[in-house]
């Protein structure tokens, strides 16, 4: 959603648009729209296009070239503010003024240049305009002018008649403030704030969020001549058109307020204004009014029933009955008839226009309104000035002490000091209670934190009480504040943040001293106050780490099995955190190398952290490809093992493995042997060392003792 | 020592999620929380937990179900 004044972002859009036409169409409207003298080069065709949307004079020619009814749709554009239009409503809205020439005008536009179709997302060209209008949809395919554009056609005549108006001289007008909308559009703007909403596919509410907006105690206004049905809905799809809510991962949530909520009324307005004439699931006498595919009227005829008060030369403080403005509708729109209630129908659309034009209009100080045998409608001066080029009006005189905050938290502030900018201001750190003649705000630790996530501080939120206060924050309050603000600081999370990893303690003392980092993490890494990345120019980057990215083996095990020593390039930071669960640090390495030992300490801790050995063996071939080294099994396995035991044994040592065998297997001296040792060695008890050696004797192998007792070589069978 | 003029010789992790508690005690109660302690990789400090990947938001959303009012850094800033 591009704000409306945002001229660059407009003019990047419609580059990028041309940018996707194919040349041959490129070419065509570049033609249309420049009108050459001389043949222009196919990679100039876009900038040229663009030069000339910003030249007035050349503009103005432009338009009063069109076609009358391709100018009426740039007016209608222009006078509604609002850039980005349904085909389908350009199309309804022709019809309403007499022009039954359907898709053509709009295609006469695009054409030449002076609109633009919204394309999808991508890099898809467009050849031409009728295959986008297939794909898209003719009726919900949106088109877009640029605002500057549609701006120099805002004076052109629509061709509306001039109704007759009353000029009743006893009438006491009766006008809004114009904070009505604001004020209820901020209230919901909190509500999602709060709790994100969600849109089905048709882009109609859930049930869940169609509860919640279907309040109506805090958003009952001070001024209702006829309240609208479902305000609270009204409010969520215009929140939603005017950019106070924005789409993330699905999800509505709630934007920043506007620039244009300034301190004077008539940009804040002008903003709604363009905003109201995309709002489309609400209909004046139903309330939520979902779409099952079709167009709703109620945006054209809203716009065309102000712009019938706005009439030609007659005298724009005549009096018009509502009832002028539906028997002129009911006569000309295509589609509006058709589509209200049977009742609605009973008057011609009567109860309809007066409840768009008191219950969302007058409330938006675009009309004024009187009571005489019904209600009578003109348009207001904001509303001179939207609709009909008239100055803007003066701001209205400035009443900054307009807040009473009380010692229960709960604040008063009084609408003749409100304005746009105070009201989104106070719609972060303070909870809408009531927007009624005297509105209610309440100060909690919610918003407060809220507020202070947003970007405000302590001190701005009690800068904001005072200077708009009657009376000084009371001191209970002002504890209040700063009590739940400091509670803020007791958890930081950093989304995404940017760590720095020194390679001694002391170079991270110098970085802090040079102010490269200034929140110490470990005695090794800092990271900024933003956490974002640091002055480059003071380091030398010796590695670069995504922390997304998986694990990888970063560690050589020595082959003593106990010493780790980190492959710095490699490692991550999550192997900070968990090395330190399984090894201990070894000091005195210089500063390029960092060895850790394992220990029946260390892997003790490791086990009360909960470790198995087959974590262990997880962790060690995520970190250095193999198991568990086997000193480290040792530590671990040691313990939880029966215990070994020790005895004394006469060994034999054997010559060879096969003579092993064989005294293992003949029954005479297998019967002598305890057990075997292992391939060359056997085990003789000592009572039967002696007979062992007779029986061998008799092999002729002589057993002789010694500090190993071998065979003789010599007695070995051939 | 080091002259202001060197460059110290750093490796950066970029893109961390990351939790600083005001104590070390406020550290050890987060981790008792069975829902937060699944959400973190592990403890770079007494005071810092490294949270894993993608998973910030359920920590924000279980801290504020403790009550906390954490202060999120790296989050877009209002202009009025």
């Amino acid at each position: 959603m591009l704000a409306t004044d945002d001229i660059d972002a407009w003019t990047t859009l419609a580059r990028e648009t041309l940018a996707r036409y194919e040349v041959p169409l490129v070419r065509e409207v570049a033609t249309r729209l420049i009108k050459p003298r001389t043949p222009i080069a196919d990679d100039e065709l876009v900038d040229r296009c663009m030069s000339l949307l910003s030249n007035p004079p050349v503009l103005d020619r432009r338009i009063k070239d069109l076609p009358d009814p391709a100018r009426k749709i740039l007016a209608l554009i222009g006078i509604s503010r609002q850039p980005v239009w349904k085909v389908g409503h350009l199309i309804t809205a022709l019809a309403t003024l007499g022009h039954s020439e359907g898709f053509a005008p709009v295609l006469a536009l695009l054409e030449c240049g002076l609109l633009f179709p919204v394309l999808p997302k991508g890099d898809a060209p467009v050849p031409a305009f009728e295959p986008w209008l297939g794909l898209a949809g003719t009726l919900h395919a949106k088109v877009y002018a640029l605002p500057t554009v549609a701006a120099r056609a805002r004076g052109e005549s629509l061709g509306l008649p001039t109704l007759t108006g009353e000029t009743i001289s006893t009438l006491t007008p009766r006008f809004a403030d114009g904070l009505d909308w604001p004020l209820r559009l901020s209230v919901v703007w909190q509500l999602i704030a709060e709790s994100p909403a969600r849109l089905t596919q048709n882009n109609s509410l859930f049930k869940r969020d169609l509860a919640r907006l279907q309040i109506t105690d805090s958003l009952t206004g001070a001024d209702d001549p006829l309240p609208a049905p479902d305000p609270g809905i009204l409010a969520f799809f215009w929140a939603q058109a005017a950019g106070l809510l924005k789409e993330g991962d699905g999800d509505w949530i709630a934007a920043p307020f506007p620039l244009t909520w300034g301190p004077t009324l008539a940009p804040g307005i002008a903003d709604l204004w363009s905003a109201l004439c995309a709002v489309e699931s609400w209909d004046p006498l139903t309330g939520y009014a979902p779409s099952d595919g079709g167009l709703s009227p109620t945006p054209t005829t809203g716009i065309l029933a102000l712009l019938l008060l706005a009439r030609g030369d007659e005298p724009v403080t005549n009096w018009l009955d509502p009832q002028q403005i539906a028997d002129w509708l009911w006569e000309h729109h295509p589609s509006w008839p058709g589509l209200i209630s049977q009742n609605a129908a009973r008057t011609r659309g009567r109860d309809w226009i007066e409840a768009y034009l008191l219950g969302v209009a007058y409330p938006l100080r675009l009309i004024e309104a009187a009571q005489l045998d019904g209600w009578k409608v003109r348009l207001s001066d904001l509303g001179r000035y939207l609709l009909t080029g008239a100055p803007e009006p003066l701001p209205a005189p400035a009443f900054p002490q307009t807040l009473l905050v009380q010692p229960n938290a709960e604040v008063l502030a009084y609408r003749q000091g409100l304005t746009p900018q105070l009201i989104g201001r106070l719609s972060r750190f303070a909870q809408w209670k009531g927007v009624g003649p005297a509105c209610t705000l309440e100060l909690t630790p919610t918003r407060t934190y809220h507020g202070l996530e947003t970007g405000l501080t302590l001190a701005g939120i009690l800068q904001t009480l005072n200077q708009h206060g009657m009376k000084p924050v009371p001191p209970a309050v002002a504890d209040l504040l700063r009590l739940w603000a400091n509670k803020r600081d007791r958890i930081t999370a950093f989304a995404s943040a940017t760590l720095v990893e020194f390679q001694t303690p002391a170079d991270l003392e110098a970085a802090m001293a040079r102010g490269v980092v200034s929140v110490r993490v470990t005695d090794r890494i800092g990271l900024t106050d933003d956490g974002r990345d640091p002055d480059f120019q003071h380091l030398r980057l010796i590695g670069n780490r995504d922390y997304e990215a998986k694990p990888q083996r970063c560690i050589a095990v020595d082959d003593d099995g106990v010493t780790l020593t980190i492959e710095t390039s490699q490692s991550d930071l999550l192997l900070e955190a968990e090395i330190g669960r399984v090894a201990d640090p070894v000091s005195g390495d210089v500063p390029s190398v960092r060895r850790f030992k394992l220990s029946p300490t260390s892997l003790r801790r490791a086990t009360t952290l909960g470790m198995t050995v087959s974590d262990l063996d997880a962790w060690f071939i995520s970190r250095t490809g193999n198991l568990l080294p086997a000193s480290g099994r040792l530590f671990v396995l040691g313990p939880t093992l029966p215990a070994p035991t020790v005895s004394r044994h006469l060994v034999i040592h054997l010559p060879s493995s096969e003579i092993a065998d064989g005294l293992m297997q003949w029954p005479e001296t297998a019967d002598l042997l305890t057990s075997r040792l292992g391939p060359t060695t056997v085990v003789v008890e000592d009572e039967n060392l002696s007979r062992l050696q007779g029986v061998l004797a008799e092999l002729g192998i002589v057993l002789s003792e010694s500090d190993r007792g071998t065979i003789s070589r010599s007695m070995l069978p051939s | 020592m080091n002259i202001p003029s060197t460059r110290l010789p750093a490796k950066l992790h970029r893109r961390v999620c990351l939790v600083l508690t005001e104590d070390a005690v406020l550290a050890e109660e987060l981790l008792a929380r069975k829902k937060l302690s699944t959400e973190v990789a592990g403890r770079l400090a007494d005071r810092a937990l490294l949270v894993r990947p993608g998973r910030i938001e359920q920590v924000l959303e279980e801290l504020r179900k403790m009550g906390h009012t954490p202060q999120v850094i790296n989050k877009p800033v209002e202009r009025s």
